[in-house]
């Protein structure tokens, strides 16, 4: 699995080498958007990490160019830049998703893993029932059961339980879960998300049953099929 | 009854300008002022044409006749009466002005053939009627009757033509005060009009200087008078605010850019120390506190800086805004809250009335109404009643918890300013700061009042 990274700063440019590397990807790196569209256009990678200023040629200008040329690897943009109309223009020139900085490795790896299973299994996922051990989710009917028993939940709780079982196995970041369950873009800074996920703790891992939500600390959520 | 179509929009576009010249009260006020003063220089001088005209006439009249009644009452005094009767009736018979009777008993001497009944006692005069042979018609005139030794003296003179006089001064009198009136009103609104229409423009600016537009200058005119001279004035005072602010918001800039990479650094390098610290089962968590406390830091760092540029650059801002449906924001806000007021057995309640639409960020609404109610439950204490209300103009979140004391509450949406008693709750002191700035954004007003007890956050937008 080869990944490209294009980033401008040698502290960050190593720390990513090392973490991504560690992880069983191949790494290139690039030092200014130049040399990394050539490498982006040239190379087969399953993923570019692309910072959003840099210096020959701009973040935005390098995913723009890409696109027109029709390359489709996915781009997860890493920038400083962190209003929703910075973040609006990144995703519009065709970025596939976008962190802010600092951020945290955890959380870069997560989107980098969702990205790349994103666009390998997305036939796969045409599916509508989920099925996560003996939880079982009907898209159709919108109704969950824990074995026999019929779980009720309220919609944003479905939304929920539903974001971490087609993530199954994945760690997920609270920020990931807020975005992608109440579709607005900003961290919460609160235990909310916490408090939902303890909500929805309650109501599927009722009476002693396996549990099925994995705390990981400092990060997020998994849901486990096995521990 | 049903205008037709030209009709509803003159009716209209007269409506329009009566409320807005209704709504400027110092148009009116400076309009009265005038049309007052207009009208007492009028009238002061209808008196004094008056006076010099017909109170004239009317006081010559008078004179004259105390004059015949003293002559007539010192002839019966010195005559017999006999001899006063014989020069009365030629006194009676010649006087062409005056008409002269002398009531002795039941006899009538002089001009009048029947005394009339009611006639008031002189000096002060009554009107009737009399019959003229001469001319064939009947005239009214004004008399008097003096009591004397040996009858009764009635003097009238025929003052109709002075009556007529007074009446066609009077007439014209009114119609000169309702052209006055009507002057005044007219003139003064134009010359009011004129004169605050250039400090409505020196209003307009100050207003969206206030909304964060700081490029708004004053216009000047090629007149060079006092309004030019003011508006010169503020254009070089905000000039020279704009540079500050400027100048300011590039020196955050700079420390923005200059700490927050020196601080992404430090995260990356004791995040990928504790990834280490773990690989070889040691224990890190000193280290996590740390990245804690650095998040905590950034975090900050980060609000503060959206702040600046939430407050400064309103047009780059304001450039995406779409229709966001207000409501739909609020139910979604509540959702997300909702747990953690469950867990303080607090009750949230939507109540709404009709669905409420704006341009604006739906994110950036729902990150303001969500800190609202947020800080509603942080604050309410245990078991309180929170509600949030669409109003026709925005909406309002209420609860029943201990609220802010009047003096506090300007003072929670400055940057960094907590409340002493919230100190023991997590918290930057840079939530209400974040909310007002995305509200002014939306050129929008939040303010707070209280809801005894309790604290009520009310929003409401212009556009």
């Amino acid at each position: 699995m080869r990944i490209l990274v294009i980033e401008d700063n040698q502290t960050t440019r190593q720390y990513l080498q090392k973490a991504l590397k560690e992880q069983g990807y191949e790494i290139d790196l690039a030092d200014n958007g130049q040399d990394g569209l050539f490498l982006a256009l040239e190379g087969d990678y399953q993923l570019i990490v692309l910072d959003r200023m840099l210096p020959k040629l701009d973040g935005l200008t390098v995913l723009s160019t890409l696109r027109n040329a029709g390359k489709q690897t996915p781009v997860l943009i890493l920038s400083a830049l962190d209003s929703v109309s910075e973040r609006v223009r990144g995703l519009r020139e065709g970025g596939d998703d976008y962190l802010i900085k600092p951020f945290a490795l955890s959380e870069l790896l997560v989107r980098i893993e969702i990205l790349i299973q994103r666009k390998g299994t997305h036939s796969e996922k045409l599916t509508s029932v989920l099925h996560v051990a003996d939880l079982k989710m009907d898209l159709l009917s919108h109704k969950v059961f824990r074995g026999s028993t019929e779980i009720s939940l309220l919609p944003k709780e479905f939304k929920l339980l539903r974001y971490l079982m087609e993530h199954s196995g994945q760690v997920v970041s609270r920020s990931l879960l807020f975005e992608a369950v109440w579709d607005y873009q900003f961290d919460p800074q609160t235990n909310v998300i916490d408090v939902h996920m303890a909500r929805l703790r309650k109501k599927v891992e009722f009476d002693g049953l396996t549990p099925l939500l994995e705390t990981v600390r400092g990060v997020g959520y998994r849901m486990v099929e096995q521990r | 009854m049903v205008l037709p179509l030209y009709w509803k929009q003159y009716v209209a576009s007269v409506t329009e300008w009566w409320s807005s010249v209704k709504t400027a009260h110092s148009v009116w006020r400076l309009t009265r002022l005038y049309t007052g003063l207009l009208l007492s220089v009028v009238t002061i001088l209808l008196v004094v044409l008056y006076q010099l005209s017909i109170g004239q006439m009317n006081r010559q009249q008078g004179l004259q006749m105390a004059n015949i009644i003293a002559q007539q009452t010192s002839l019966a005094e010195q005559l017999s009466t006999e001899q006063f009767i014989e020069q009365f009736k030629l006194q009676a018979q010649s006087s062409r002005q005056y008409i002269l009777s002398y009531q002795i008993e039941q006899q009538l001497i002089g001009r009048l053939s029947a005394p009339p009944t009611t006639l008031s006692q002189c000096p002060s005069l009554s009107r009737f009627p009399i019959w003229l042979d001469q001319f064939d018609e009947i005239r009214l005139v004004s008399g008097c009757a003096q009591p004397m030794a040996s009858g009764t003296l009635i003097v009238a003179v025929d003052d109709e033509s002075l009556y007529e006089l007074k009446a066609q001064f009077i007439s014209a009198s009114a119609v000169a005060l309702l052209l006055a009136v009507l002057l005044g009103i007219i003139t003064g609104l134009v010359f009011s009009m004129r004169v605050l229409k250039r400090i409505n423009s020196f209003n307009q600016v100050a207003l969206r200087v206030e909304s964060g537009q700081l490029n708004a200058r004053v216009a000047v005119s090629d007149h060079n008078d006092e309004y030019d001279h003011m508006a010169l004035h503020i254009n070089t005072m905000l000039n020279q605010l704009q540079h500050s602010f400027e100048t300011v918001s590039g020196i955050t800039d700079a420390i923005a850019h200059d700490l927050r990479t020196p601080l992404s650094h430090l995260r990356q390098q004791i995040e990928s120390e504790i990834l280490t610290k773990q690989q070889l089962n040691h224990p890190s968590e000193q280290l996590e506190s740390m990245l804690d406390k650095l998040d905590e830091i950034l975090f900050t760092f980060s609000a503060m800086l959206e702040l600046t540029r939430l407050q400064q650059q309103k047009e780059s801002n304001t450039k995406h805004f779409k229709t966001v449906d207000l409501q739909q924001v609020i139910i979604d806000a509540v959702d997300l809250v909702e747990p953690l007021a469950e867990e303080k057995q607090q009750v949230v309640s939507i109540e709404s009335a009709e669905p409420f639409s704006i341009q604006g960020d739906a994110t950036l609404l729902f990150r303001a109404i969500y800190n609202l109610l947020e800080n509603a439950s942080k604050y309410a204490g245990n078991k309180a009643q929170i509600s949030v209300q669409l109003t026709p103009r925005g909406f309002t979140v209420s609860d029943n918890g201990p609220g802010i004391c009047d003096i506090e509450k300007e003072k929670v949406f400055q940057r960094l300013y907590r409340i002493e008693k919230s100190r023991g709750v997590a918290g930057f002191g840079l939530g209400l700061t974040l909310v007002k700035a995305i509200i002014q954004l939306h050129n929008g007003k939040i303010e707070l009042l209280d809801n005894q007890p309790g604290l009520i956050v009310q929003v409401e937008f212009s556009n």
